[in-house]
């Protein structure tokens, strides 16, 4: 099992984001999640724990596409987690925000108070063509209609990872493919990022370490709402906006 | 008559008596009816069937396979057959051609051995009927609990009593603990497991 003082997060370099969309395919099979009709979208009632946001900028021609991966922030001080009658949401001793279906009794209290729009209801059952049903993971539960459901970083595959490492007597490693969420293996461009926040060493916590200080690329998503995100946005550079050092602004 | 004299009593009608009759038939089927249904509620609340009539008992397997003379009489290890217990999630029961490994020359003349050894020709799989759930939405893996309690009890083969009794002594499977929420909490609290909700639900 992951130490007490583990604290899971991420970074994602938006800068290298191509909007390929491969982060929410890879979510979408490895946590259960039904497929989204037109329909569905329509009545604003898809279910993505992972989305890429699209962006125009400027007028043709010079018009720029800009991206950016958004999924469940982990927040510290998460506003989902007051707001549930049922403690189904809570925080863990592993920094993660975490859903508890069994315990969700579906009031959407917390869907209404996330602003990042990360939580997703469970409207209907969920159903999948005769041909995807023998592809479910048999480590994630299906959620049934009435619960809410969220991203989880994979945490099914954390706990098998830990399990696995402390069998064999390993060290966790945040370079192994079997800890990282499923859309951070689906990545073609290292946008992004996971492992210890809490851990010096680690990947995340180097970048955390470097692009948060006054010179660095580094952001929260909606700050101005004091969530404290375990979740790291670097920000895009444009070649144009460099000045003569090649610095960024 | 004056008021309060005494009067015998009236001889009860035939109606009458069919009505205490009915009355009295409907409050025995009424006791009878409530008692099965607390035998039932009781069993819920408890998480085991009770442990009376033989309601405790396990339920029958297409072959009637015997612990006693595999664990106790032969010695072997629960580990011998149940292999995955030590490397994942389930414990796993071994395929037919497994105990085809030894019943293809021992146990002859034996009615249950010759069942096995037609499924095994037939190249159909046991049917064994489940007798341990643990309930919805757990993610329960042998593995680790194998590990940690390994060193105190003995091997792997030890450890496996402290949640299904002793299956080497017990003709037909049955459950001896409940396996419900509360059983597992306590357990893990004792052995300063993780209690967090994502240990097992997810």
């Amino acid at each position: 099992m992951a130490s007490t003082n583990t604290q899971w997060g991420m970074v994602i370099d938006v800068d290298k984001c191509i909007g390929c969309q491969g982060c929410v395919v890879a979510c979408q099979s490895e946590n259960n999640i039904p497929i989204n009709t037109e329909d569905l979208f329509n009545q604003r009632r898809a279910i993505e724990w992972i989305r890429v946001e699209r962006y125009w900028e400027g007028e043709f021609p010079d018009v720029k596409a800009r991206f950016i991966p958004i999924l469940c922030q982990h927040c510290n001080d998460a506003p989902c987690e007051p707001v549930c009658p049922v403690f189904a949401t809570y925080h863990n001793n592993e920094g993660m925000n975490v859903q508890v279906y069994n315990r969700c009794i579906g009031t959407r209290f917390c869907a209404n108070n996330c602003p990042y729009h990360v939580r997703f209801f469970n409207f209907w059952e969920p159903e999948w063509p005769e041909t995807l049903t023998n592809q479910l993971n048999p480590d994630v539960t299906v959620r049934s209609r009435g619960i809410m459901e969220k991203c989880t970083f994979c945490i099914q595959r954390i706990r098998r990872t830990s399990r696995e490492a402390a069998r064999d007597g390993e060290e966790l490693s945040d370079d192994s493919r079997e800890l990282n969420p499923a859309c951070v293996n689906a990545c073609p461009t290292d946008t992004l990022f996971f492992g210890d926040l809490n851990d010096p060493d680690s990947k995340v916590a180097k970048l955390a370490k470097e692009e948060m200080s006054d010179d660095g690329r580094g952001y929260h998503l909606m700050p101005q709402y004091g969530t404290s995100p375990n979740v790291i946005y670097l920000k895009k550079v444009d070649e144009s906006t460099k000045d003569s050092n090649g610095s960024h602004e | 008559m004056l008021p309060g004299d005494f009067q015998p009593p009236k001889r009860p009608t035939g109606r009458r008596i069919a009505l205490f009759g009915a009355l009295g038939l409907g409050g025995v089927v009424g006791l009878v009816v409530v008692v099965v249904i607390a035998t039932f509620v009781i069993s819920a609340w408890l998480g085991l069937p009770l442990d009376a009539f033989g309601l405790n008992e396990g339920p029958d397997q297409p072959i009637a396979f015997p612990h006693p003379t595999h664990v106790e009489d032969l010695g072997l290890d629960c580990t011998f057959c149940h292999r995955n217990v030590t490397v994942g999630a389930a414990a796993t029961i071994p395929a037919v051609g497994f105990c085809m490994s030894c019943h293809i020359t021992v146990g002859d003349d034996k009615p249950e051995v010759e069942k096995l050894r037609n499924f095994h020709t037939s190249g159909i799989p046991v049917d064994w009927v489940r007798v341990h759930r643990v309930p919805d939405h757990v993610n329960f893996v042998h593995e680790p609990h194998i590990r940690h309690f390994s060193e105190q009890y003995g091997g792997a083969s030890g450890t496996c009593q402290l949640c299904h009794g002793d299956v080497g002594s017990m003709v037909k499977v049955q459950q001896v603990r409940s396996l419900k929420m509360g059983d597992c909490v306590d357990c893990h609290r004792d052995n300063e497991a993780p209690t967090d909700c994502t240990t097992c639900h997810y």
